[in-house]
C-alpha cells in the first residue's frame, strides 16, 4: 500500500476511535449531562472542539510529530538521492543552519522554492570539514569525502577550517 | 462484580505492571523508590476498593484507607516534582518529601472531624490539602513548561498525568455526588495513565549507562578545585581531556559525556556516550548529577556540547550549562565545558552566561613556536616532516606527542651529524637540546598553567625575529636546509615499528605496546625487522584477537568502544602499510 494511504488509513482509524469514545463517554455520563441544556452546551461543546482540533492536526500530519520547523534547500540531484533513498543524510554549513533538532520534521524544498517532501530528522551532529569521513560523503550521496568537500566548496565556499552539520534524515512523504 | 470495580481492577493490574516495569528499567534508585510507593498506595486502595465492593475483604478502617488516599495524593506531587528537578541533589530532594508532613495530623484529626474516604473532597482542611497536592503538582508541570525549553516535551506528557488524577479524582468524585451515586472512595480510575505518563518521563530523561562506576562519597582530591562550570577554549578539546586523565589519576571521580565512547583507556576514568536522540541534552543533565550525586566533588566533562545543539537545540545546552553550575557549586564539583565545533553566535550566547573562561593554547601551534626559536621558519616544515612521519594531522598533534617529537628531532640529528661535522653539528645539538628543553617545559604544563596564557607563540612572538636571525646567521642557512632535508628522510624511514606503536598506545594505552609486541612475536619477529606485509597481518590478527575480546564483553557501551578502536587500530595500520608502497 502507497505510504500515503496507510498514513490516512492510520489517522482515520485514530479518529474513528476518538469518535467512539467521545459517543462512549456522553453515554455513560447520560445523567450528568440531564442537568441541563447549557451543561451540555458547554461540557459536550469543548470536548468537541478538541476532537475537531485533534482531527485537524491528525489530518494534515502534524500529529505526532507536530509541525515542520525550518527547511533545507536542496538542487534537483540531492533532492532526488533523497526521494530516492540514495542518500541519507544531508551535510550543511552550521553557520546559520536553520534545522531543527532531531527528532522534528524539517520542509525540503528545491531552490526554486518548492516543497518536495518533509524530512524527518533522525539523528544530527557537528564536524569539522576537515574530519568527514568517506562514509559520510557516501551516506550524503556522494563517492568519497572530497567530492562533497568539492560540491560544498562551489556552493557555500568553506574551508577546511569550517563546522558542518551531517543530518540523518527519512522522507515522511511525497510532495505536499 | 460491577462496572466500577472491573473498571478499577484492571487499574490495579496496570499500575502493578507500571510498578515492575519501572523498577525493571529504571536508573535512579530514588526515583524508582518514590515511583514505588506512589504506585503502591495507588494500587493498595484500588485493591481495597474492589475487594471492599466485592465483599472479598473483611472491614478496613475507614482511617487506614484515608491515609493510604492521603500518601496517593501526595506522593504523586514528590513524584511529579522529583522527574521535573530530578537533577538536584539529594538534599534538595528531601525538601519535596516535607509533603508527606501534614499525612499523620490530618490521619489523627480524621475522626475527630468526621472526615471519611467518601466526603474526601469536601470544602475542609483535608480537601484542600488534596487538592492543593495535586495543584502543586499542576503549576509545577505548567511553570517547567513555559520556563524550560528542554523540559518542555516532558512537562507536557506530566501535566496529562497530573489534569488525568484531577478529572478522575475530586471531579469525578463532584459529578458522583451530584447525580447522587456512591463515589469510588479512594481508588483514581486515572492512576494508570498518570502513572504511565510519569514513567514516560522518567525513562525518557534516565542517565545514561555508565562504566565503571565510580566509588561514592565525597572526595577533595585533584588538581582543579574551582567548584564552577568552566569553559575549556581550545578549537578541538585536547587539555580538557588530559586534565580529565590527570584528575582521574590523583583519585578523582571523573566523567566524560561525549557523544562516541571516549578513546581514554584509562580505566579510572569513568564514561558515558549519549543517545542520538531529541533528550541527549536533558539524560546528559541527569547523568552529570546523578554522577555528582553519588561522588561529590568529582570532575566532568561535556566533551561535544555542539552535537547536544545539533539534537535538542541549544537553547536546551544552554540551560544544562546553567544547571550545571549550581549542581557544580552545591557538590563542591567541577564541569567543563568544551565548545569546540560551536557556532559564533553560540559562542556568543555561551559567554554571555559569565562561565568562568580558560583559553587553552593549541598544542601544534606552540610546538612550532618552540621549534622556531631554534629553527626558525622552517619550525613548520620540520613539524609537518614530523606528522607525516607518524601518520598524524597537524590538528591532531597534543601534547602527548612531545616525547616522540624528541625522539625524531633526535634521529634527524644523527642523520644530519654523518653529513654535518665539527662545531656545526655540536651547534645544531645545542639548538636541539635548548628545543627540547621548552618542549618539556611545554607537555608538563597542565590547563591550569596554560590558561594564564603565557605560551610559547606569545612569547615568542616578541623574541623569535631576533633568534631566527641569530639561527640562520650562524648556519648561514645551508645546515638549516640539510637538517630539514634530513628531517625529511627520517620521515620516510621512520622505523615501522615505531609507527605501529604509536597507533597501538594511542588506542588502548600503555597496554598497546604489550599488544603489538605480543603480535610481533606471533610472527616470530624483532621489532627492526618489521615489514609493511607484516602490518596487514598484524591489523587482521589484531582485528580477530580483539574482537574476541570485545565479544565477551557485556556493557554494549564498551563493546562498541572497543570494536571502535579495532576499526581505527586497522585502518591507521593499512593507511601506514600503503604510505609505505
Amino acid at each position: 500500500m502507497d505510504g500515503r494511504l496507510r498514513a490516512l488509513a492510520i489517522r482515520s482509524l485514530f479518529l474513528f476511535l476518538l469518535s467512539l469514545v467521545l459517543v462512549a463517554g456522553f453515554w455513560y455520563h447520560r445523567e450528568f449531562y440531564q442537568i441541563g441544556f447549557t451543561n451540555l452546551l458547554i461540557i459536550g461543546g469543548f470536548v468537541t472542539f478538541l476532537v475537531i482540533w485533534a482531527a485537524r492536526l491528525a489530518m494534515t500530519g502534524e500529529l505526532p510529530r507536530g509541525r515542520p520547523s525550518g527547511e533545507l534547500s536542496f538542487t534537483l540531484e540531492e533532492g532526488d538521492r533523497l526521494l530516492k533513498r540514495v542518500a541519507r543524510s544531508v551535510v550543511r554549513p552550521s553557520e546559520d543552519l536553520a534545522a531543527p533538532s532531531a527528532g522534528h520534521v524539517v520542509r525540503a524544498k528545491y531552490e526554486t522554492g518548492t516543497e518536495f517532501a518533509r524530512l524527518l530528522i533522525e539523528d544530527a551532529r557537528r564536524a569539522f570539514l576537515s574530519d568527514l569521513t568517506d562514509e559520510d560523503a557516501r551516506q550524503a550521496g556522494f563517492r568519497s569525502a572530497s567530492d562533497l568537500r568539492e560540491a560544498g566548496t562551489s556552493r557555500w565556499r568553506w574551508h577546511p577550517a569550517d563546522v558542518v552539520t551531517i543530518l540523518r534524515v527519512r522522507a515522511l512523504g511525497g510532495s505536499r | 462484580m460491577n462496572l466500577s470495580s472491573a473498571v478499577v481492577l484492571v487499574g490495579v493490574a496496570a499500575d502493578g505492571w507500571l510498578l515492575a516495569f519501572m523498577a525493571i528499567r529504571g536508573r535512579r534508585p530514588w526515583l524508582q523508590s518514590t515511583f514505588a510507593a506512589c504506585a503502591l498506595s495507588f494500587l493498595v486502595v484500588g485493591a481495597w476498593f474492589v475487594g471492599r465492593n466485592e465483599g472479598l475483604l473483611p472491614p478496613v478502617p475507614d482511617n487506614l484507607v484515608l491515609g493510604l488516599m492521603l500518601l496517593t495524593h501526595a506522593l504523586a506531587a514528590i513524584l511529579v516534582l522529583g522527574l521535573i528537578h530530578g537533577e538536584a541533589l539529594p538534599r534538595r530532594r528531601a525538601v519535596t518529601f516535607l509533603l508527606l508532613a501534614p499525612i499523620p495530623v490530618l490521619a489523627y484529626l480524621a475522626p475527630l472531624e468526621g472526615w471519611t474516604v467518601a466526603t474526601a473532597y469536601e470544602g475542609n482542611v483535608l480537601g484542600g490539602f488534596l487538592v492543593a497536592c495535586l495543584g502543586i503538582a499542576l503549576g509545577e508541570t505548567i511553570y517547567a513548561r513555559r520556563a524550560s525549553p528542554m523540559f518542555a516535551t516532558h512537562a507536557f506528557w506530566l501535566s496529562v498525568g497530573v489534569i488525568a488524577l484531577i478529572v478522575a479524582g475530586p471531579i469525578y468524585t463532584y459529578e458522583l455526588e451530584f447525580i447522587g451515586r456512591t463515589p469510588l472512595a479512594g481508588a483514581n480510575l486515572a492512576a494508570p495513565l498518570a502513572l504511565a505518563c510519569f514513567a514516560r518521563v522518567a525513562l525518557q530523561t534516565d542517565p545514561f549507562p555508565i562504566s565503571p562506576r565510580p566509588a561514592k562519597g565525597r572526595t577533595t582530591a585533584g588538581g582543579i578545585r574551582e567548584a564552577d562550570a568552566i569553559v575549556f577554549d581550545e578549537r578541538r578539546p585536547k587539555y580538557a581531556l588530559r586534565t580529565a586523565e590527570e584528575e582521574a589519576a590523583s583519585g578523582r571521580p571523573t566523567l566524560i559525556v561525549s557523544r562516541e565512547p571516549v578513546k581514554i583507556t584509562t580505566s579510572d576514568v569513568t564514561s558515558a556516550s549519549f543517545a542520538h536522540d531529541r533528550n541527549a541534552a536533558l539524560r546528559t543533565l541527569t547523568t552529570v548529577s546523578e554522577f555528582l550525586a553519588s561522588a561529590p566533588g568529582g570532575f566532568v566533562v561535556l566533551e561535544d556540547p555542539a552535537d547536544l545543539s545539533a539534537l535538542s537545540g541549544w537553547r536546551a545546552v544552554l540551560e544544562i550549562a546553567v544547571r550545571l553550575r549550581h549542581v557544580a557549586r552545591d557538590s563542591g564539583s567541577t564541569v567543563v565545558v568544551c565548545p569546540s565545533r560551536l557556532t559564533a553566535a553560540e559562542l556568543t550566547a555561551l559567554k554571555a552566561l559569565n562561565l568562568p573562561w580558560w583559553p587553552m593554547a593549541d598544542a601544534a601551534t606552540e610546538i612550532i613556536a618552540i621549534l622556531a626559536q631554534s629553527f626558525g621558519t622552517g619550525a613548520s616544515r620540520l613539524f609537518d616532516s614530523f606528522c607525516h612521519a607518524h601518520g598524524i594531522r597537524r590538528e591532531d598533534a597534543t601534547t602527548d606527542h612531545v616525547h616522540a617529537l624528541q625522539d625524531f628531532l633526535t634521529r634527524a640529528l644523527t642523520e644530519l651529524s654523518a653529513v654535518v661535522g665539527g662545531p656545526a653539528a655540536h651547534g645544531l645539538q645545542v639548538q636541539y637540546e635548548a628545543a627540547a628543553s621548552v618542549l618539556r617545559s611545554f607537555a608538563s604544563q597542565g590547563a591550569v598553567e596554560i590558561a594564564r596564557g603565557k605560551w610559547p607563540s606569545r612569547r615568542s612572538s616578541e623574541t623569535d625575529i631576533e633568534l631566527v636571525v641569530t639561527a640562520a646567521d650562524y648556519w648561514k642557512g645551508k645546515e638549516m636546509e640539510e637538517l630539514f632535508a634530513a628531517a625529511d628522510a627520517v620521515s620516510e624511514r621512520e622505523p615501522l615499528f615505531e609507527k605501529a606503536r604509536l597507533v597501538f598506545v594511542e588506542q588502548l594505552g600503555d597496554a598497546g605496546e604489550g599488544v603489538l609486541r605480543t603480535q610481533l612475536a606471533r610472527l616470530g619477529k624483532r621489532p627492526e625487522e618489521l615489514e609493511r606485509t607484516d602490518l596487514v597481518r598484524i591489523a587482521d590478527r589484531a582485528t580477530v584477537d580483539l574482537g574476541s575480546l570485545a565479544e565477551i564483553v557485556d556493557v554494549p557501551q564498551e563493546k562498541e568502544r572497543i570494536q571502535q578502536q579495532i576499526e581505527s587500530i586497522r585502518q591507521k595500520l593499512e593507511l601506514i602499510a600503503e604510505g609505505e608502497e
